[in-house]
């Protein structure tokens, strides 16, 4: 594979499904936190 | 009027908006636009217009739907002030508008999965010609109405029994599908050299300015941002609810959701086709079915050498499609039918009387192709106005106090930051001036009687069918506005 490829897919993938990962776990933590407090 | 009923959980109000974003479009326009502009090269022009176009509009239908609790009519006419109330009726028709095709497109889903899950689809010699008589004939008419009223039934049990049960059962469903037909297509002898081509880009491509408007209008239209079908869904979301971040879930959700289609696509496509393999992805087809309904059949034959297995993998295909479909024909019902519940007519009511003006105006769609194409046409291009109308009434609400206020107001998460206001205020109003410009222009170009109102699919079809149905809105907007404002609204 050349060297442009696997760089677009790292800025690809990496935008794209690992913003889903970051934001996914910070949902679970606020989650988790709210649950804590009681919150409803 | 008290807002009643809610989603249950941020997991079933994200699930659910993920149902709206992920369509028929993710699974097979994306993959032949991607095919029509360089592979790899329309990638990094998508992901940078997911950030500058879709995620804050996304944004802002969360804050617009979720403060307002009144569909598109009401929402805009308390953010903007009561005199664009149009503009929310506007919004409201486009969906609706695109409802009426969209349910017929739900229906070839339907029907291409029974002909997998039965074999049959596997017993035809031509594709084309299969098709073409299926188009044709009564069949179409007849799997929109069964959609339709399936929807309808959905739509009429409510937020909580009916929308959130049915998403979280489609939804997850739809992505261990993806996954499974993903793992099958890598693993497929020479599917390496699709997964190149998706992912190598071309630096004289990326330069190419309609590169980029392609990537703008496919983030328009593959996310749902400025739809006005988040912003009905909003109307449930309980107050603690946080907004930013369930929108950013909703975007980068979508997008992976595409990639992974993508990935599905191009790795089966290169392995099992000859060597016109992109022509046939970039191939658009009669209404721009034909990679989906005509040349992916083909290739299910031979992704195994077991015949069962092929037609457990397309007919796997072919319901993940008719998911997608259904999750996303779900909001759309559901707006409509918020919209007259607005009017204070009970739910009931209000469901079937969309219901059948669904079934009525999908008939034309239903069976005659070129209506479908026109209607795709003028609408597909009206979402992009419908965007400028969000951002239009944020930018008269005051974007610093709505940023403020709103969107990181009571039950948020994460604080946005000063960035948005330059985002929403704009970026996305320049975007939509691009956009809708050169889509007209370009219509010039492919058209010579680009004027004529009643040719399929040039600029003077949407302007005409625009300016009536704007027109029309703007005539009754008091009417309009005056009876969805009222308190008397039956929930």
């Amino acid at each position: 594979m050349e060297l442009s490829t696997i760089l677009t897919m790292i800025f690809v993938i990496g935008v794209v499904v690992g913003g889903l990962g970051f934001f996914l776990s910070r949902a679970v933590k606020y989650e988790k936190l709210k649950a804590k407090n009681g919150e409803d | 009027m008290k807002q009643q009923e809610f989603f249950t959980s941020r997991w079933a109000l994200i699930i659910a908006t993920i149902g709206i974003a992920i369509g028929t479009g993710n699974i097979w326009r994306f993959s032949r636009i991607v095919a029509q502009n360089g592979g790899g090269s329309f990638l990094i022009p998508w992901v940078v217009f997911l950030l500058i176009w879709s995620l804050p509009l996304i944004i802002a239908e969360f804050a617009i739907g979720k403060s307002a609790r009144y569909g598109p009519v009401g929402a805009i006419a308390k953010t903007a002030g009561r005199q664009f109330g149009w503009m929310g009726a506007f919004i409201a028709f486009v969906a609706a508008a695109i409802m009426f095709y969209y349910s017929v497109v739900t229906g070839w889903c339907l029907r291409y999965f029974l002909s997998a899950a039965s074999g049959s689809l596997f017993d035809i010699a031509d594709h084309l010609i299969y098709w073409e008589t299926f188009s044709a004939g009564y069949q179409p008419l007849m799997f929109h109405t069964i959609s339709i009223l399936l929807v309808a039934f959905v739509v009429l049990r409510g937020i909580t029994k009916g929308v959130e049960k049915v998403t979280r059962l489609l939804v997850p469903s739809l992505l261990i599908i993806l996954i499974i037909l993903l793992v099958r297509a890598v693993t497929l002898p020479n599917a390496v050299e699709g997964i190149k081509y998706f992912f190598t880009p071309d630096i004289n491509i990326i330069l190419d300015h309609k590169v980029w408007l392609n990537a703008l209008t496919q983030n328009a239209w593959d996310t749902g941002a400025g739809w006005g079908l988040i912003m009905a869904y909003a109307i449930y979301m309980r107050r603690r609810e946080d907004i930013s971040l369930n929108a950013a879930l909703i975007g980068f959700g979508n997008n992976t959701v595409s990639i992974i289609a993508g990935v599905t696509i191009f790795s089966t496509v290169f392995a099992l086709s000859s060597v016109d393999a992109m022509e046939q992805v970039a191939k658009s087809g009669p209404a721009n079915t034909g990679l989906t309904f005509i040349y992916l059949p083909m290739l299910f034959e031979k992704i195994t050498p077991s015949s069962t297995l092929n037609i457990i993998f397309a007919s796997l295909f072919f319901i993940a499609l008719f998911f997608a479909a259904v999750t996303s024909l779900i909001s759309m019902v559901e707006l409509a039918t918020r919209t007259i519940i607005d009017f204070g007519v009970k739910r009931r009511r209000a469901v079937i009387l969309v219901a059948s003006a669904a079934i009525l105006l999908g008939i034309p769609s239903a069976v005659n192709m070129n209506i479908l194409v026109n209607q795709d046409w003028v609408w597909g291009v009206g979402l992009i106005l419908s965007g400028a109308f969000i951002s239009f009434a944020i930018i008269r609400y005051g974007v610093d106090k709505f940023r403020r206020e709103v969107i990181n107001g009571y039950g948020s998460d994460v604080q946005i930051g000063k960035w948005y206001n330059y985002v929403i205020g704009i970026l996305v109003p320049l975007q939509v001036v691009i956009l809708i410009s050169w889509w007209l222009i370009s219509s010039v170009s492919w058209e010579p009687e680009w004027w004529n109102p009643f040719l399929m699919e040039n600029a003077g079809t949407v302007i005409f069918q625009w300016a009536v149905v704007i027109g029309f809105f703007m005539a009754f907007n008091k009417l309009i506005v005056n009876n969805t404002l009222n308190e008397n609204q039956s929930g």
